[in-house]
């Protein structure tokens, strides 16, 4: 640092005459200065997310198909939104994906408690449990809908384990899981689970090891038994940790997307859409832009309800967390 | 209630509670590696397979070891150049080697994960001293993540497929489009992950004391110059972690590497998902071993940064 000020002091007064210097002088201003990376981000996120909006807005007006020529397109009005708000395939993928999301985090949330809770009361073993349950977490979403694509084919490990109880009642020990419609949305929530419990259960970890001893000690000394001091400290305590974990995993959940095209391609039949596989295939496959456009932007307005209440939660347990107003 | 009597209850006590502690404990260990199991059977069945020749791949009953161990997979996702008969399956115009993808791949991960790393660190200084973009820009900055990739894949793709090649050609005569480019990828992956890397950072930059900052200034060092020799020294390794986390969620990214680009960009996830042929069916063996050379270097990269997952993962809201 001191070298910091015998460099700048004296070179200050030859710098301040070049223009060069000064417009360096200028940025460093505060007033500018603070401004700098502000208006860069700002600039990408103009670039990249705010206009392509308004211009998707503005194709989800038109009529117009990919396969012909953009200037073949004509403007109709809301006629999209009309055919996206009356389109059963629509409302069912997405009560599809709030069902899948329902029970996938509903499960997650219950395995990475216990999870946690049983390594937070190991002592040596601690290390090596948290490093081999994290693992699931870090691999490539897509390699986990082929893994257990893997798993679930008609002579794959599984029906291996199933076939010795199959055979007894006479069954077919090669069963197809995933041409059964709940078979295969059970085999996507057990996927998102497998990969996902990973998440919750760093997430109550952190919030057992962060759990104020003295609290729970106090309640053990005056004679709470261990369910007492589990309810009505532990638990409470846990609150911010358990809704940081309920939002993050919600929303992440309602984008499921990679398993879905790994293990089913949205198959049997519409069974295991959901509402990014149905938009994707609606505009990839049926090149139905404007549908898109249109259906991606009510998504939007559906979601942003969802979205400001989570990140609104979040903040609050944050200062929860933190203690400070 | 005598203090003899205390202390015989109290030893009573304490031989029930060892007892109920072995029986504990015992429980507990076998839960624990029940789950354990759990985890690693996916994982053990995909290095597995990866090792198995094509005839074993599909067998009943499954081979839980490959029978006759082959590194034929290995061999043809690593092939250079053209198959030579020996290596490719049949006669399809599948590309089968990974060096394309593994390429496209750390070139884009990389250089987005750079470019986000550099704007994140210096707007999470921004916020953190200056409290730019007031006091909820924090939260609309989440917000950005939390939209659901397709709604914003879908406004890509026509902003890049569509809309910018007409709006060229009309203004300037000539048809330019990001679609399937690397620029274009790397711009929304710098994008999506922004967010991360301002919430990763502000919790670094939030713990550097401001009086250290206020010192050097007094000593008359330039705003630059503070930002470079105190602030960043400080949060390096704050950034490492930041980058090498962004990275691995970059490295994950599927639907919008799907959807962005087609032919000539392929990164290695939308290379996976490409093993189908009409001849074979899907070729899982192959596939198996890309996903292994796939997995490996993020879980080691991951397991590097164990200690600031949970920070990554929760938006800083959880610290520790």
């Amino acid at each position: 640092m001191v070298e910091v000020s015998t460099s700048a002091v004296p070179l200050a007064d030859a710098e301040r005459r070049s223009p060069v210097s000064r417009f360096a002088r200028w940025l460093a201003s505060e007033r500018v200065f603070r401004l700098i990376p502000f208006v860069m981000v700002e600039a990408l996120f103009i670039l990249v997310v705010l206009i392509p909006f308004v211009l998707t807005v503005w194709i989800s007006l038109l009529k117009w198909r990919a396969n012909r020529p953009f200037e073949t397109a004509r403007f109709t009005g809301l006629e999209n939104y009309e055919t996206v708000l009356t389109s059963d395939q629509f409302w069912l993928a997405l009560g599809r994906t709030f069902y899948f999301a329902g029970f996938a985090v509903a499960l997650e949330l219950v395995l990475g408690f216990v999870l946690a809770m049983l390594v937070s009361r190991c002592t040596w073993s601690k290390k090596v449990y948290t490093t081999i349950f994290l693992i699931p977490m870090m691999i490539v979403p897509i390699v986990v809908g082929y893994n257990f694509s893997m798993i679930y084919i008609d002579s794959g490990p599984l029906n291996q384990i199933l076939a010795p109880f199959l055979e007894r009642f006479g069954i077919d020990p090669r069963i197809r899981w995933l041409s059964h419609p709940v078979a295969a949305q059970w085999a996507i929530i057990l996927a998102d689970v497998w990969q996902w419990t990973s998440l919750t259960f760093l997430i109550f970890l952190s919030g057992f090891a962060a759990l104020p001893r003295q609290l729970v000690n106090a309640a053990r000394v005056m004679g709470a038994s261990p369910w007492q001091t589990f309810w009505r400290v532990e638990l409470p305590l846990l609150k911010p940790a358990i809704v940081i974990a309920v939002i993050i995993r919600s929303m992440e959940a309602l984008k499921l997307f990679d398993p879905v095209v790994l293990l089913t391609f949205g198959g049997p039949g519409t069974s295991t859409q959901t509402v990014a596989y149905f938009l994707w295939e609606q505009v990839w496959v049926f090149n139905k832009f404007s549908f898109g456009a249109a259906a991606s932007i009510l998504l939007l307005f559906i979601f942003s309800a969802l979205i400001f209440f989570g990140v609104y939660m979040l903040v609050s347990q944050r200062r929860a967390v933190e203690g400070s107003p | 209630m005598t203090s003899a009597q205390a202390d015989i209850a109290a030893k009573g006590a304490r031989a029930r509670k060892v007892r109920r502690g072995r029986v504990h404990r015992i429980v507990r260990h076998a839960a624990l590696l029940a789950w354990t199991a759990f985890i690693t059977f996916p994982i053990f069945w995909m290095v597995s397979t990866s090792f198995k020749d094509s005839g074993e791949w599909v067998a009943w009953p499954p081979h839980w070891l490959p029978h006759e161990p082959t590194l034929h997979n290995y061999a043809q996702i690593f092939a250079f150049g053209a198959l030579d008969p020996t290596l490719s399956r049949q006669a399809t115009e599948q590309a089968f080697t990974i060096w394309k993808g593994l390429g496209d791949a750390m070139l884009v991960c990389t250089s987005a994960s750079l470019l986000a790393l550099l704007l994140g660190t210096f707007l999470a200084y921004s916020i953190s001293r200056f409290n730019v973009g007031g006091k909820y820009f924090r939260h609309t900055i989440l917000m950005i993540r939390m939209i659901p990739p397709i709604v914003i894949a879908i406004a890509i793709l026509i902003y890049y497929a569509i809309i910018i090649p007409y709006a060229t050609s009309a203004l300037f005569g000539v048809r330019v489009s990001l679609f399937d480019t690397y620029i274009g990828l790397v711009l929304i992956y710098t994008v999506t992950t922004l967010p991360f890397v301002i919430w990763m950072m502000l919790t670094f930059i939030d713990e550097v004391p401001y009086t250290l900052e206020h010192a050097a200034r007094l000593m008359g060092a330039g705003r630059f110059e503070v930002l470079r020799r105190i602030v960043l020294p400080l949060v390096a390794s704050g950034m490492v972690v930041t980058f090498l986390f962004v990275f691995i969620l970059n490295w994950a990214e599927f639907l919008l590497a799907l959807t962005l680009t087609h032919p000539e960009v392929t990164t290695l996830t939308v290379l996976l998902n490409k093993f189908q042929s009409a001849a074979e069916g899907r070729l899982y063996g192959p596939q198996a071993a890309i996903g292994t050379v796939v997995t490996i270097p993020v879980v080691i990269l991951g397991l590097l940064i164990q200690k600031h997952l949970v920070k990554g993962f929760s938006f800083g809201t959880i610290r520790k």
